[in-house]
């Protein structure tokens, strides 16, 4: 086999060609009638059904299968009646000892040669190794992500642990100079110190803002209807209840029920809210809007929408980065972390988030949860 | 009555000195003893456990030792008659500690967050109904020599 010669020395006349090409064919390539006959049985199909040609030719073709499978045979010949093929279809097929292996068919008409229908093509491969390749190396994948989970996990715990005692020690240090030694300092000495005290604070809230999206990252994921309405009033209650003084004027769609992980769009409207709230701190009576707009192909879309400072419509597409902020710290204190975790969750749950805004003419964000079928 | 005494278990010298420091300033002038990993703490204790002292009032106990880490010290306290009763302050390094030791069922009795600050130590003593231990009036020979 495989050492055919097709131009030169004795040769094969085409007539015997083809016979030799499909007796040596690894797949198993059985010809039937119309009506599901075997005619035809090359030695492939021998070794992979364990039928000999003998003994199977003129049998059906729902032989080869289970009988609940049987219908779907009599479904592939119908197709091919009316000139249709089936290619590469997976299914099961039943050799001769009963057991049963995975294969992959291609079924074909045969017309003769004034282009009548005189018969049926089937090319079966056994594609059992080949899954099981395929699901080893699935495996290995798993493998490799559980891996770099755990070192993800080990990462963090790092972060959270050993980059945090350093700055405890800054920290401490520093305000202990501060209390301990402020008269040897002096001013000078002390604004110094306190600097010293201010940037470890700071970068200890980084560390927390990192730990926190590694967190949004990795949390497991619980969907269940949420009326984000009801969320929405309950966070602002808090936040009026927080600072009774400011005189902010609340108008929220109820209920807007969505697909989301209670927790985590907890997080994504208390985020939005304390921003919107920030925001609006300069202002005499101030506007905070919660709603819906038509969503197109996602669940829903909602907005959040404040009547407060605003921002730079060019620097949009930036807002939703870790650490960046639009705003002097000193006017508007934060980390800038809120809206990244946002973009997260909100992605988590197939959706977008954005915002849209002007100077000086309040800012509306957007976002849309799509999480209906998320397992 | 004397007052008793809190053990500190703590590796890292900058947390033990500003920890005994938040604790001085704070007129708690129990007599402390630092132990510097799970190995020394659980000796000191069982030490103390089999002689005629009295076990320390308070434990204070970090998380990330050497030798033998918190949780393990923890566990092993827990598991022993004498020692069961001792009031252990679980110190964590972060948000995430408190995490993992909450899925530990092994009976901290509060954990206060580094840097031990006093407002938060107050409160986990008080939660712990343990005022006796920073109210009583100290005994000199006990008193903390932090530095």
């Amino acid at each position: 086999v495989g050492q055919l010669k097709l131009e030169d020395g004795p040769g094969f006349p085409e007539s015997e060609l083809l016979p030799a090409i499909v007796k040596s064919s690894d797949d198993a390539i059985v010809g039937a009638t119309t009506s599901g006959l075997i005619t035809t049985w090359n030695p492939a199909a021998e070794n992979i059904y364990g039928y000999r040609a003998a003994e199977i030719i003129g049998q059906p073709l729902t032989i080869l299968c289970s009988a609940e499978l049987a219908g779907e045979i009599g479904e592939t010949l119908s197709k091919i009646g009316h000139g249709e093929r089936v290619v590469h279809r997976e299914t099961v097929r039943r050799r001769k000892d009963g057991t049963t292996f995975t294969v992959s068919v291609t079924a074909s008409p045969i017309h003769d040669r004034d282009g009548r229908l005189i018969g049926v093509s089937a090319i079966s491969r056994d594609i059992t190794e080949q899954q099981a390749r395929a699901a080893a190396e699935l495996r290995r994948r798993a493998d490799d992500l559980e891996r770099a989970n755990q070192s993800v996990e080990s990462f963090t715990y790092s972060i959270a642990h050993d980059l945090r005692a350093p700055l405890r020690a800054l920290g401490g240090y520093s305000s202990a100079l501060m209390e301990d030694c402020a008269d040897d300092l002096g001013e000078a000495g002390r604004g110094y110190a306190g600097r010293i005290l201010a940037a470890s604070q700071k970068m200890s809230a980084l560390v927390d803002g990192l730990l926190v999206l590694s967190r949004i990252a990795r949390a497991g994921m619980h969907l269940e209807w949420v009326d984000l309405g009801a969320e929405v009033a309950r966070i602002a209650a808090d936040l009026q209840g927080g600072e009774p003084e400011r005189r902010v004027h609340f108008v929220v769609e109820r209920p807007v029920q969505a697909r989301a992980d209670r927790a985590l769009i907890r997080t994504v409207l208390q985020n939005l809210l304390e921003n919107a709230w920030k925001f609006t701190s300069g202002q005499q009576d101030a506007l905070i809007e919660f709603g819906t707009v038509p969503a197109g192909e996602a669940g829903v879309c909602c907005y959040l929408r404040d009547d407060g400072v605003g921002f730079e419509p060019a620097y949009a597409g930036k807002l939703f980065q870790p650490f960046q902020q639009l705003h002097p710290a000193s006017d508007f204190p934060g980390t800038g972390i809120g809206l990244a975790s946002i973009k997260q969750i909100v992605e988590r749950h197939r959706g977008r988030a954005w915002a849209e805004a002007a100077v000086g003419e309040g800012a509306t964000f957007y976002f849309t949860l799509d999480a209906e079928e998320i397992a | 009555m004397m007052t008793r005494s809190i053990l500190l278990v703590e590796d890292n010298p900058d947390d033990e000195m500003l920890t005994l420091r938040a604790l001085k300033k704070n007129n708690i002038l129990n007599a402390i003893t630092v132990a510097h990993d799970g190995a020394e703490a659980l000796e000191l204790v069982f030490a103390t456990a089999s002689g005629r002292e009295p076990l320390p009032g308070l434990i204070l106990l970090d998380l990330k030792l050497p030798k033998i880490d918190g949780l393990e010290v923890l566990r092993r306290l827990r598991a022993d008659e004498r020692t069961r009763i001792i009031p252990v302050v679980v110190l964590t390094g972060s948000k995430l500690e408190e995490d993992i030791l909450a899925g530990y069922r092994g009976g901290a009795n509060a954990y206060v967050r580094k840097p031990v600050n006093f407002a938060e130590f107050a409160e986990a003593v008080k939660t712990l109904g343990l005022f006796w231990l920073i109210l009583n009036e100290p005994v000199p020979e006990f008193m903390a020599q932090p530095d």
